[in-house]
């Protein structure tokens, strides 16, 4: 039972950020059916954006919150308008579309080293306390970050189910040219969710950043989960990209408690995960999308 | 013959191209023909260079070279087609979505062995005690005749390929790539034919890994990182993705560009050399695909010329 409670807390703690990450990934992928590789890189922008207005300005972490998310919602609405709108107008496959997205991933991963410097770089943030959550000690920090992280993605559940934008993304993912007779302007909505997706993305990316550090790859080394995240657990919607993000984060905890290496963790979920794929078959994927 | 104006950074420079050639060959039949968009080359690649390392060092052989490292090299070779195998079985009835899991899965699964088992991988640490299957004099000569067995072994590669697109297996290829359920409906086995390609790609991969150990004979972690994969399919989208020749002129755009003429010939400060080339190197490579793929999809030489190619190979 206290292995289970372990579990429980550290991968709710730790992996929160994952799911906050997911809902993001999964929102792009629903409306434009595009699985876009650079979504790491808004992960790892909202890390960097986080950083430097904390250690530029001083501002406590959660101020930077605002900065980070917004400037990682504005670098995703600018990689659509500059280079997926373009990319849709001359009708590239679907396969140019996710090298075209690996392409820019690389670019922003690399380019961003011209602007932020080279070394892996650090919120300059207070120690953490340490509270005891059922027996478990968790920095104030992570706590703090699960209840964001559990705000910012219930907000994001309910807009787009409940509010008349979110009625609009919907339609528009699910038929567009009906969406259009219906009177709603594609471009305007398709411009909100990447916003909606970038600021997820760049939030998850400064609790990851604030979390450890802040380099490079940060966005790059989650993007596999995300995917499986959002391949597996999209086929029940977005609660299932939740559930199925929770999920995850419990079982990394759990394995990596029980074989005291991470990797091996890591190993058993990935080729679980496509265990799965294998099993759900195209089915899988293709009901990812709608 | 003065041999002079080769240093160890051209070599290393030509032998770069030379194999990342070898692999945006091997990637034009999986993505060029077969439209099977693998993006865990990395994967294959390291299970060769790996298993080869492991085999070569680790296990105690009743004889020496060049026996051992045939052996080994076979052994590298095999294991990386089984992995494709798997691997293959797993992605070919999916789409490109579940492909992209699937070989990014495979590559990430490769990178946590490599890490975790370092009793045999050496792990983060790296493992050592690679070396030429002969001796020849000094380590230029060895790395030079290295340079022309790899240049001879992409050559077949070459060969192979161009024998593809003129032969009915070629029209296969692209027939599965191009069209999957009319072929299916025709009558080809698309399932296998896919399956059957990407595990023989995927030994080549395997192979040229092992080979590259011989050349670096310390085998890191670093190397099982995304670049080469991006090496291989910049290259390749930039030369032409559908064309025979398509890899060989992308890779000499791209990691020539920056591997031989840069590294050995501009006269940019030495400190540049240590992170601001290879960081600039990646983001070029990357702006490269987006370009290509923006303004011209099928890359510097165009479409497959399939109706001169069969009215030159048909007399009609």
């Amino acid at each position: 039972m206290d292995f289970l409670i372990q579990a429980v807390v550290i991968g709710l703690t730790e992996h929160a950020p994952l799911v906050l990450a997911a809902i993001g990934f999964a929102l792009l992928y629903r409306l434009t059916g595009l699985i876009n590789v650079a979504y790491s890189e808004t992960i790892t922008l909202g890390a960097y954006f986080g950083m430097w207005a904390n250690t530029t300005f001083g501002l406590d972490f959660y101020t930077v919150l605002l900065p980070a998310g917004l400037m990682a919602g504005v670098v995703s609405v600018a990689t659509y308008l500059l280079i997926f709108r373009p990319a849709k107008r001359r009708n590239v496959g679907v396969l140019e579309m996710i090298i075209i997205s690996f392409g820019l991933s690389i670019l922003l991963r690399h380019g961003l080293q011209f602007v932020f410097g080279y070394p892996v770089r650090f919120f300059d943030v207070p120690p953490p306390n340490t509270i005891d959550v059922l027996g478990v000690g968790v920095s104030s920090f992570r706590l703090l970050a699960l209840g964001s992280v559990a705000v910012v993605a219930i907000g994001i559940y309910l807009f787009i189910q409940r509010s008349r934008y979110g009625l609009q993304i919907r339609a528009l993912a699910s038929d567009e040219e009906l969406a259009q007779v219906s009177g709603i302007r594609p471009l305007a909505i398709t411009v909100l969710i990447w916003f909606i997706a970038g600021v997820a993305g760049g939030l998850a990316g400064a609790f990851y950043g604030v979390g450890s550090s802040v380099a490079p790859l940060l966005g790059w080394r989650q993007f596999l989960y995300i995917l499986l995240v959002v391949l597996v657990g999209g086929i029940w919607g977005l609660r299932g990209v939740m559930l199925v993000g929770i999920a995850t984060g419990i079982a990394l905890a759990g394995m990596s408690l029980q074989f005291d290496q991470v990797l091996y963790a890591q190993l058993v979920l990935i080729v679980g995960f496509l265990v799965v794929l294998k099993l759900r078959g195209r089915r899988l994927t293709e009901g990812a999308k709608v | 013959m003065t041999l002079d104006w080769l240093d160890a950074f051209l070599i290393s420079g030509l032998f770069e191209v030379v194999v990342v050639i070898g692999l945006g060959l091997l990637l034009h039949l999986q993505l060029g023909l077969t439209r099977i968009a693998n993006f865990g080359v990395v994967g294959f690649w390291g299970v060769g260079m790996y298993t080869f390392g492991v085999a070569y060092v680790q296990v105690d052989w009743p004889f020496g070279d060049p026996w051992q490292y045939l052996v080994c090299v076979a052994i590298a070779t095999v294991v990386a087609g089984v992995s494709g195998i798997v691997v293959g079985w797993l992605i070919a009835d999916l789409d490109t979505d579940g492909v992209l899991l699937g070989t990014l899965g495979f590559a990430a699964i490769v990178a946590i062995v490599a890490t975790t088992e370092q009793d045999l991988t050496g792990g983060a640490l790296g493992l050592g005690g690679l070396r030429f299957p002969y001796d020849v004099g000094t380590v230029k000569a060895n790395e030079l005749l290295w340079l022309a067995i790899v240049t001879v072994v992409v050559a077949i590669i070459l060969f192979f390929v161009w024998r593809v697109h003129r032969s009915p297996y070629g029209r296969l290829l692209i027939a599965v790539g191009g069209n999957e359920p009319l072929a299916r409906s025709l009558g080809k086995p698309s399932y296998r034919t896919k399956l059957w390609l990407f595990a023989v790609t995927s030994a080549g991969m395997g192979l040229l890994g092992a080979m590259y150990g011989v050349m670096v004979r310390f085998l890191e972690l670093s190397n099982l990182g995304v670049e080469i994969t991006l090496a291989a399919m910049v290259g390749l989208v930039l030369g032409g993705t559908v064309r025979v020749w398509g890899a060989v002129v992308g890779v000499i755009l791209t990691v020539g560009l920056f591997d031989i003429l840069i590294q050995s010939y501009l006269p940019l400060p030495r400190e540049w050399y240590t992170q601001a080339i290879p960081v600039l190197r990646e983001a070029v490579f990357g702006a490269a695909l987006i370009v290509v793929l923006l303004f011209r999809p099928l890359g510097v030489l165009g479409d497959m010329r399939r109706d001169r190619l069969m009215r030159k190979l048909h007399g009609k």
